[in-house]
């Protein structure tokens, strides 16, 4: 059994990946389940991954089990019980250097980024991919002309600068908002502010783009794979997304805004779960049966 | 992907059932019917457990090879886990007395067990109307439903569907699966006990799947006293799972 040890069910974009990583390797007839304390299944996103109890796991683990991580400070917890690990790399944090020392532990990778820190500490990693909720899709619905979203748990007060002096922008905060009820949020919002310092991937940002919004972000260190500045977002420091935003805001909805809204759309779709699943194939016999 | 892995070489087929005589032979030839495509393949056995008959039911009187009698009223669990004992086969399908088969269900349901890790297999059922009274159990926001119930089975996709959980009004089992969870629960007077076997099943590793390409007749909710039952069962399943699995992602929904 492949096991994913978690430390929650909480609000955090690497939760919900793994559940994707779990849900997507039994698809493809790995069987996997997620371990978490208490087994307490996260609820703020659809998943079919089973959940089982961490701790219960941990106290009777079996040398043919695997154990899926993305957690750094994990490796120290499950090196002295499983023969078998498997590090899938959710970001770059200097803290993941010893796990890369480790040969024994293949190592998985979401971005590009991600792959090239491997390869500079001298390990090659195998793509596994990321994706986008299918429920994040655009499917049409009207947009709100001068929508501004934004999540406040994270860069609440960038948002707030960034769409400070603009008149009739109609800024909204995007918060406890289960997946579905944030992709309804972003399907009829017209910019998405993508405003949270220290992300890796960002991936609200990406489901943003997929639910057809003008994306405006941060830079991003893992999200330049798929952040076009000029293309299919804007991408900059706090000074240049306003200056954006007030030069988009009453003409989102013309050409070129529709236009990058489009492009937006046609790349998230390059991160489908059907993509995601075959770059999952493709590296499965290199890693599980190892 | 894994081999595939050779058909059961027996099939059990257990029909708990309390009364609602006529019912229960009308499903049991039903069930014949569908049983005739097995013949020479798979060896089959159908027990039929009385869960205390007013009237205890005559085998001379069933297409059935064996009745169970329980002389004191079991929960639906209990009475499952009697006949599917009784019947030790290598996969046993379990079926309610107000289903009545298509002919090709049960080699449907069957073949789905060619894939080594599918445990649990569930069949499409509808009412009597051609609505859609089955084709898989969801977990939403409020526990479980059956996504597209009441929904012409004709507008409803047939491709199979990996699940969460299906319906023990027809669900095919296999002898593992059983044997690793110990039966089914008997703690469930009356309903869940078929989600709470699926769900512990998926915990293992098992696959659940739902057969999509024929629909079977379920009439449903014949059985007197149902509503009550159910409340029992509905608090302890809440109790158990709650915040245990994930809600289905919303386009299953």
């Amino acid at each position: 059994m492949i096991y994913y040890l978690l430390p929650g069910a909480g609000i955090f974009g690497g939760i919900k990946v793994a559940y994707q990583f779990v849900d997507a390797l039994n698809q493809l007839g790995a069987p996997a389940v997620i371990a978490a304390p208490g087994a307490e299944a996260a609820q703020w996103f659809g998943s079919r991954a089973a959940v089982v109890d961490r701790e219960e796991v941990l106290g009777s683990w079996c040398p043919e089990d695997i154990a899926v991580f993305s957690l750094p400070q994990d490796y120290e917890v499950l090196r002295p019980i499983a023969d078998r690990l498997v590090f899938h790399c959710q970001g770059t944090d200097p803290l993941i250097d010893p796990i890369l020392l480790d040969r024994s532990v293949p190592v998985l990778t979401c971005w590009g980024q991600a792959r090239d820190y491997a390869a500079a500490a001298g390990r090659a990693s195998h793509d596994v991919g990321i994706a986008v909720s299918p429920v994040f899709y655009y499917a049409g619905e009207p947009k709100e002309p001068g929508s501004v979203a934004y999540l406040s748990r994270r860069g609440a007060d960038v948002a707030d600068r960034v769409v400070s002096g603009i008149d009739g922008a109609r800024a909204r905060a995007l918060d406890g908002l289960s997946e579905a009820g944030l992709a309804a949020a972003l399907g009829h919002a017209s910019i998405f502010l993508a405003t949270a310092r220290g992300e890796w991937f960002g991936l609200p940002a990406l489901e943003a783009m997929a639910a057809g919004c003008v994306v405006l972000s941060l830079p991003v260190v893992g999200g330049m794979e798929y952040l076009d500045h000029g293309a299919n977002a804007f991408v900059g420091e706090e000074d240049d997304l306003h200056r954006h935003l007030l030069s988009l805001h009453g003409e989102a909805e013309a050409l070129p805004g529709q236009r990058m809204r489009l492009r937006a759309m046609a790349t998230a779709h390059g991160y489908s779960m059907a993509r995601h699943r075959q770059r999952l194939a493709r590296s499965l016999p290199e890693w599980l049966d190892a | 992907m894994p081999d595939p892995v050779p058909l059961p070489g027996s099939l059990g087929i257990v029909v708990p059932s309390r009364g609602l005589g006529a019912l229960l032979h009308h499903s049991l030839l039903a069930l014949r019917m569908a049983m005739r495509p097995l013949d020479g393949e798979v060896e089959t056995r159908v027990v039929v457990v009385d869960n205390a008959s007013p009237v205890p039911y005559r085998l001379a009187a069933l297409a059935a090879d064996e009745v169970v009698r329980l002389d004191r009223h079991a929960s639906f669990a209990a009475a499952c886990n009697r006949g599917a004992a009784a019947a030790d086969a290598d996969a046993t399908l379990v079926l309610n007395n107000d289903v009545l088969l298509d002919p090709r269900a049960l080699t449907s349901l069957l073949a789905h067990l060619a894939a080594p890790r599918v445990g649990i297999v569930g069949a499409r059922l509808v009412f009597p109307d051609g609505t859609i009274q089955h084709r898989g159990v969801a977990l939403g926001p409020d526990g479980p439903f059956h996504p597209d119930r009441g929904v012409p089975s004709d507008s409803v996709r047939r491709s199979t569907r990996t699940v969460q959980a299906v319906t023990g009004a027809a669900m095919l089992v296999r002898r593992e699966v059983l044997a690793d969870l110990g039966g089914f629960d008997e703690a469930y007077p009356f309903g869940l006990e078929d989600v709470d076997l699926c769900l512990h099943a998926r915990r293992r590793g098992w696959v659940v799947v739902c057969d999509q390409a024929v629909d079977s007749l379920h009439f449903e909710s014949m059985t007197p006293g149902r509503a009550d039952l159910d409340a029992a069962s509905r608090e302890l399943f809440r109790h158990r799972w709650h915040s245990a699995c994930s809600p289905d992602p919303e386009e299953w929904q």
